[in-house]
């Protein structure tokens, strides 16, 4: 038995692999912070932060790895 | 009985219990510690996560194999090891991998069966295989590299549910806090004047 496909919407093998990251990256955030806090709005704080942190050094990573690149 | 509580308003009630339940399944044991909302916060972010890879793999890239990893790393799934911890939505693995090691027919035209072939296979569990194995290698030639990102999802989600349960049983990891930096002590220990 397999799943309907869910590439009916939208060809999902056009799909840039990196737009996968940011759902991910938002999920991680968000149930972190609540693993270390109960009230709400140090959660959404804390999960903003951390999303926002994760999401810079991954772009620095790649700036960095993308001119490394061009130079090569 | 003493209910444990890591801050005045986290009732953890029966702990082990509630750590179980989240282990069953995603904020199940917040659900049961009166903690709702953080709950459905747990089984949206982890099952949706969970759903959406399964998907992405077409339900075949969560599946565990009963190999000895030193003997048959080739067939080992480690995925499995971060999966496993979603609870009843990955469970049926391993029942599958429990079959077919034992030489039964997989459920359900082998969901959630390991895409594996072995010559000792009974013709009748083989023809079921053989549709296993043939769909997850079709599953690339579809979608690229997209399975290796619902693998990735599936196993996030099983690691991140860790995380759920040990709140659950624990409670939140910061015990004294508020919600406006004002009202934080300026010193650790110091006393807000």
């Amino acid at each position: 038995m397999s799943l309907p496909a869910v590439g009916f919407l939208i060809p999902l093998g056009l799909i840039n692999a990196y737009w996968f990251a940011p759902p991910l990256i938002l999920v991680i955030s968000l149930v972190y912070a609540a693993s270390r806090h109960e009230a709400w709005p140090l959660i959404f704080r804390h999960a903003t932060r951390l999303f926002l942190m994760i999401t810079g050094i991954l772009a620095l990573v790649t700036i960095i790895l993308l001119v490394i690149n061009t130079q090569v | 009985m003493e209910q444990p509580t890591t801050a005045p308003n986290v009732p953890l009630k029966n702990r082990s219990l509630a750590a179980l339940l989240a282990l069953t399944w995603p904020g199940l044991g917040h659900v049961y510690q009166g903690r709702t909302a953080k709950g459905a916060l747990y089984f949206l972010c982890i099952f949706g996560l969970y759903t959406v890879g399964f998907a992405l793999g077409e339900g075949a890239n969560v599946y565990w194999t009963w190999v000895n990893p030193l003997r048959n790393p080739e067939h080992f799934r480690l995925y499995y090891l971060g999966q496993f911890w979603v609870g009843l939505p990955a469970w049926p693995a391993l029942i599958q991998a429990t079959l077919i090691q034992q030489g039964f027919q997989p459920l359900f035209n082998g969901f959630m069966a390991a895409p594996m072939l072995d010559l000792a296979m009974d013709n009748g569990v083989r023809e079921v295989m053989q549709d296993v194995v043939r769909r997850v290698f079709s599953l690339h030639q579809k979608y690229g590299g997209l399975k290796e990102i619902g693998d990735i999802y599936t196993t996030i989600a099983g690691l991140l549910n860790i995380l759920a349960i040990y709140d659950a049983f624990e409670g939140p990891a910061v015990h004294q806090e508020s919600t406006s930096a004002s009202e934080v002590p300026s010193t650790p220990g110091g006393e807000s004047s």
